[in-house]
């Protein structure tokens, strides 16, 4: 650790009340449960795990888009539950997001130019006269052409449209941003493009970037530290290449093994493939929430929640059983 | 469902009770003394002898909340006061009409639905065609014409110039059974006919959308036949935003019988309500509009139990 | 926008005539001629006069004048109020929800006319009492309206890009949220003007509403009424005004709702749903006779295949989005169907079972298919009943989105039993007991009860597990899974695939179409690829030699945009896919690949075979890899 870290989760939770019955037996969901997480300036975090694990909610609730039910987010140190109104929204000029859809974020009925100056306006980044230089040149950073400031946003494809967002995004010279599946409604080929600027970006203006996705492949290439969750609670955390090249919980290993890939000549079969499906988060599993499909599951693995105890230094893991594989479900 | 069924009804006793609640402070919280209200007649004001025996019958001196458990407590004894005209309880009169209006509602619900549903499925399976445009002109057309006009209209067609039918009025069942039928179908068809546009319109575009749907493609997909696919598939999934709209549609039509009883002097709960309000005779009023209102909040909790049955998704999700 | 032209210029000439009629040439309207009491029309009085002898034709424009200032005054404030309480409902949301939406909707629990009747009773009849009441009436209705859009729009995330960006909480909701809730509000104006002009006329018309002597059109009816035997005419003039008002608000309200949302007007019609007894399937160009002899042990074997946009009139009508595919799928094998969205690949199968949309059609190629009881069909010469009878039975489908492919009211052993009795001679009970074994076989636990849930009680996985249930039933020759994995998580993704892979060893002798976009589920699951790309196959062979080498600048760029490996860039192909109708001349990849010469961007490359059993359409196939 070397001092403050930019972002700081500290034991974030978030759940849903949700009425069961006539007369409501209040039982809380949990989206997101326990999750503290350090990012460090000029880190990329990869945040990865099925639907309904937490990790959008998470990335919502770090910019403060979502409000955690217990827990604190620190950006440089400063609790942002204790900022609030105009400061709190200066503050959000800091810190900037990109979407999954490329077609539900952006504004139908405004020109591209307008939207990405938004930010400008709204944070006197630049003077009103050379707002328009300055879109110009943020429209060229994402590699659009210069004449896409005055078009509307139906007139580009689903790439262009995410390289708009991206733009929006950056206009404000943000510190931090979360990407939540900036990818995953992208065809393969333009996917590629957009995988390519945000490494370009991050490389040229130093930005540090919480990235989410349920693409181990694209997590992997992009993120210098992966972070695994399962049922709303992180189960493995560490560098990039340790966790997806040699998982230490078994639910890790499980999704590796269950990504196709490429280059791999195994072929589809009902062996080797985790059983069962998600549990319901209203209705979680005494003690380790994966234990309902774990290979390795024993009866211990009910008594208690295991800890998110560390593995190697800047690795941790929650598993009791946390070890390399014993059959080994890495393709690469 | 049981446990959905209970939870719509009891949404419908609190919206009773909203409604109860809403009529006794749109009386009560109006400016200006209600009682000076009722007997001032255009300029002339009133005699404040006959004001102040007035607030005494209704109970203005009283404080406010002593009022409103009155109120509360007549309508739960089905006391509703007494008529300033004839000095007749109200809920007497009422318990005689309210069947007579119910007659009317329901037999035109029958007849939108059982017209206007195959009107729309038939327009929807020729969308462009020349049926379609004769059922969608008809229905802009029956639409577009307010019950009271297309009654009148009727009275003077089949009525004054056919001379088929009589101009209106009632025969007990017991008495004359076809008469009865014959006089009820007049306004009921008339209030039907609006109804039936939507129902007709609702359907045919439901459908269309319906048409639209994968799980219409899957049931081609599985090689089942046209008429299988149509009445299982789409027909059936297409009716659930028809009762929506049925449902929406119900204070139109008790709205719609007002009108319709007024011109074919059916004498029924809505027609009495305008010579009450014509007299400005208060407990009347009050005791006709509550009942009525009532009688709209279950008819629309009929409408949410048959939308339970009709769509599986909604019990559960509420 | 041309469609508002109509009710619009009515509505103007409406509009005009209620505003100039004081400096218009017509009569007193309340000058009476008692005389000339219910006198036909005549020069002087076209429309004739009333039972006090009173112009019809004036009385009938002052009348619109009390009508319309009513229902548009009230339908204005109303829509002023309700918007506010609607968006600042449904922005806020919370405390500021129930004070503003559920507090209006309160109004809601009366019947329209009955609350419009309670404020009469209580303020009198009048202008001003008949204002209050309507928009008291209405104001809920533009609450509810705005509030759902509001709802609606507020969780489409460039919303929540501007609560990121810091914007201040109005200033989204004037500059963000109106304009995006404005269509429905619009059409909802002309709704309310036309319901309230209902309302108005109906209150007149029991004498409750406008007073005489003012002129209204309900009361016009009202006296008309008692004037019946003598006049019929009279009743006939304010109710044609009257229904002609409404008829253009409501064409009004139509109009916009389709200009504004063109999307909540469905195209139109099922053609399949309509028998067409002389239906000569449409000339095609002649079978390729030699794609016809080159396998024949195949059990689908396509060729020429095109697919356009058949809209007879319509924009675009004859664009090709499907061009000249052919490929072949022989008995037991996994063919996948490989390529980016737009490349034509569902459309493909989709053709192969007649379940093209309306909008599209087959103008030519060829589909032979060998039945069951060998005889040798063109599928794409088939009508709707021909397919049928294969539908189902030989030739399955297995749609991406199982939760939309399945009907949600219909229990899921219904849906499955269905099937089954649709093709096969058992009894009902027979087929239940097959269809819970098929449950249970396609890996849904606790299958006898699961068999009563409807789609909604099962999880997506499950739901794909019943969806494939429905498609093997009856043991297909012909297995086409448009995407069945791509909205499933990669553990149940992973289960789906080794599903399929059972079940294809259960029924070896099943073939199966694959189409996907994702070049690793390929890897894993077909014994070979075609890789489509803007409507044409650009190349196909088996899975390990085109991943290992592929013979087109396509293929070989799919697979290095694939994020695995330790490569620092990926390989991004620049530009986007060209949209049909924009073909370029030559080469369709041209436009974005990196060997381009120019001999490429001069025609169509031919199909070259670079060794036995592949084929690739690209000039320079030897230099790719």
């Amino acid at each position: 650790m070397t001092g403050t870290p930019l972002v700081e989760a500290d034991r974030l939770s978030c759940n849903f009340p949700m009425r069961t019955g006539l007369f409501g037996r209040h039982r809380d969901v949990w989206a997101v449960r326990d999750v503290s997480l350090a990012v460090e300036k000029g880190e990329t975090v990869g945040v990865v795990g099925e639907s309904g694990c937490g990790k959008s909610t998470l990335g919502r609730m770090v910019l403060g888009l979502e409000s955690p039910s217990a827990g604190a987010i620190r950006f440089e140190g400063r609790d942002l539950s204790t900022v609030a109104g105009a400061e709190r929204r200066k503050l959000a000029r800091r810190m900037q997001m990109v979407f999954q859809d490329p077609f539900g974020s952006l504004d139908p009925r405004r020109s591209v130019g307008a939207q990405i100056a938004d930010g400008l306006r709204v944070h006197n980044i630049v003077p009103a006269s050379e707002i328009r230089a300055e879109v110009a040149r943020l429209i060229d950073v994402v590699g659009l052409q210069k004449n896409a400031a005055a078009r509307r946003p139906h007139e580009f494809s689903g790439g262009q449209r995410q390289r708009i967002a991206v733009a929006r995004a950056l206009a404000t010279r943000p510190d931090f941003i979360v990407a939540d599946e900036p990818v995953s409604a992208l065809d393969v080929s333009i996917q590629a493009q957009v995988v390519n600027l945000l490494a370009d970006l991050r490389r040229d203006l130093g930005l540090t970037m919480l990235f989410i996705a349920h693409d181990l492949h694209v997590v992997r290439h992009l993120s210098t530290r992966a972070v695994v969750m399962y049922l709303g609670r992180i189960v493995e955390e560490g560098p990039s290449d340790k966790v997806f090249g040699s998982p230490a919980h078994p639910y890790t290993r499980a999704l590796l093994a269950a990504t196709p890939s490429i280059s791999s000549a195994r072929k589809a079969d009902e062996e080797g493939v985790l059983s069962g499906e998600l549990p319901s988060p209203a209705n979680p599993p005494s003690g380790c929430a994966f234990r309902t499909r774990c290979p390795l599951a024993s009866d211990e693995c009910a008594a208690a929640v295991p800890d998110l105890a560390p593995y190697e230094p800047g690795w941790k893991v929650r598993c009791i059983k946390a070890g390399p594989s014993h059959r080994t479900g890495d393709p690469t | 469902m049981l446990r959905y069924i209970t939870y719509r009804s009891l949404v419908a006793v609190f919206l009773v009770w909203i409604v109860v609640t809403l009529v006794f402070l749109l009386l009560h919280l109006v400016p200006g003394d209600p009682a000076e209200v009722l007997l001032s007649q255009g300029s002339t004001a009133a005699d404040p002898q006959a004001v102040a025996n007035l607030r005494q019958r209704l109970g203005l001196d009283d404080p406010l909340w002593l009022q409103y458990a009155h109120h509360i407590g007549g309508i739960l004894t089905g006391d509703l006061g007494t008529s300033f005209r004839d000095g007749a309880p109200v809920a007497g009169q009422i318990v005689q009409r309210l069947p007579r209006t119910l007659e009317v509602i329901v037999t035109a619900a029958l007849i939108a639905v059982l017209f206007g549903v195959p009107a729309g499925t038939l327009a929807a399976v020729r969308a462009g065609g020349w049926i379609d445009n004769v059922i969608s002109f008809l229905s802009s057309l029956a639409l577009s014409t307010p019950v009271f006009v297309v009654g009148s209209v009727v009275i003077l067609i089949f009525a004054q110039e056919l001379r088929l039918v009589p101009a209106g009025g009632y025969v007990p069942f017991a008495v004359d059974p076809a008469r009865h039928v014959l006089l009820l179908l007049m306004p009921a068809g008339t209030v039907a006919l609006a109804l039936w546009a939507v129902v007709a319109r609702m359907s045919r575009g439901s459908v269309l959308d319906v048409l639209e749907r994968d799980y219409v493609r899957t049931a081609r997909a599985k090689g089942l036949k046209r008429r299988r696919i149509l009445r299982r598939h789409v027909v059936r999934n297409a009716m659930i935003p028809v009762l929506t709209v049925l449902g929406l549609e119900m204070g139109t039509l008790i709205g719609g019988t007002v009108l319709v009883e007024f011109v074919f002097n059916w004498p029924g709960l809505s027609g009495y309500l305008v010579s009450a309000v014509d007299a400005r005779d208060y407990p009347e009023v009050v005791g006709i509009v509550m009942v009525i209102s009532i009688l709209f909040v279950f008819l629309n909790l009929v409408v949410d139990i048959v939308y339970a049955v009709l769509d599986p998704r909604i019990s559960l999700s509420r | 926008m041309r469609k508002l032209i109509l009710p619009v210029s009515i509505l103007a000439v409406i509009l005009a005539l209620v505003v100039l009629a004081p400096v218009l040439p017509l009569a007193d309207e309340r000058a009476m001629d008692i005389p000339h009491r219910f006198a036909g029309p005549s020069m002087a009085h076209w429309l004739g006069q009333d039972e006090f002898g009173r112009d019809v034709l004036t009385r009938l424009i002052y009348g619109a004048r009390a009508s319309l200032s009513i229902a548009i005054g009230s339908a204005l404030a109303a829509a002023l109020i309700g918007t506010a309480l609607g968006l600042l409902g449904g922005y806020f949301r919370g405390i500021v929800e129930i004070f503003t939406v559920r507090a209006a909707e309160i109004v809601l629990c009366l019947p329209p006319l009955l609350l419009a009747l309670l404020v009469v009773t209580i303020f009198g009849a009048g202008f001003w009492p008949l204002i209050l009441a309507l928009t008291l009436l209405y104001t809920p209705n533009y609450a509810r309206v705005v509030y759902a859009a509001t709802l609606q729009v507020r969780a489409l995330d460039f919303v929540t890009a501007q609560r990121a960006l810091g914007t201040h909480p109005l200033q989204i909701v004037v500059r963000t949220m109106l304009p995006n809730v404005l269509p429905p509000l619009v059409v909802q104006i002309s709704l309310v003007i036309a319901s309230a002009i209902v309302i108005e006329s109906g209150l007149s018309f029991l004498g409750l509403g406008v007073v005489p002597p003012t002129p209204s059109w309900g009361l016009m009816i009202r006296a008309a009424r008692g004037a019946m035997e003598q006049a019929p005419l009279l009743l006939l003039w304010p109710s044609v005004a009257l229904a002609g008002t409404i008829l253009t608000f409501n064409l009004l309200c139509d109009r916009l709702q389709s200009v504004l949302d063109p999307r909540a007007v469905p195209a139109g019609g099922a053609i399949w749903l309509r028998r067409r007894r002389t239906a000569p399937p449409a000339p095609r160009t002649a079978p390729d006779e030699d794609a016809r002899n080159d396998a024949p042990a195949d059990l689908l074997s396509i060729a020429g295949l095109t697919i356009a946009l058949d809209r007879p009139g319509g924009i675009g009508s004859g664009m090709e989005l499907v061009r000249g595919v052919g490929f072949a799928v022989r008995t037991g094998e996994t063919l996948a169907l490989v390529g980016e969205s737009g490349s034509g690949k569902t459309l493909t199968s989709l053709a192969v079972t007649g379940l093209l949309p309306d909008v599209l059609g087959v103008t030519g190629g060829t589909a032979t298919y060998r039945r069951r009881d060998g005889a040798v069909v063109d599928l794409l010469a088939q009508d709707e009943d021909g397919h049928r009878r294969l539908r189902g039975d030989e030739i399955s489908m297995v749609f991406q989105d199982a939760s939309a492919a399945l009907n949600p009211v219909h229990r899921i052993g219904d849906q499955l039993t269905e099937v089954i009795l649709a093709h096969r001679a058992i009894g009902r009970a027979a087929a239940k007991r097959e269809a819970v074994e098929l449950l249970g076989r396609v890996g849904i636990p606790d299958a006898e009860r699961r068999a009563r849930a409807y789609p909604h009680e099962l999880s997506g996985g499950q739901r794909q597990r019943a969806m494939i249930a429905i498609a093997v039933a009856n043991q297909p020759k012909l297995l086409l899974a448009d995407e069945p994995t791509t909205a499933l998580d990669p553990t149940i993704q992973a289960q789906i695939l080794a599903l399929i892979a059972g079940l294809k060893r259960d029924n070896p002798e099943m073939g199966v179409v694959f189409v996907t976009h994702n070049l690793a589920v390929v890897a894993e699951i077909a014994d070979r690829v075609c890789v489509m790309y803007a409507g044409e196959v650009v190349e196909e062979g088996p899975v390990a030699t085109v991943f290992a080498r592929p013979r087109h600048p396509y293929t070989a760029a799919l697979i290095g945009s694939v994020p695995e490996g330790d490569a620092e860039r990926l390989v991004a192909i620049p530009g986007t896919v060209p949209a049909p109708g924009h073909m370029p001349p030559g080469c369709s990849f041209a436009p974005r690949c990196d060997h381009a010469v120019a001999a490429c961007r001069e025609a169509p490359p031919p199909e070259f075979s670079p060794e036995p059993g592949r084929r690739t359409r690209c000039l320079r196939f030897e230099e790719v890899t």
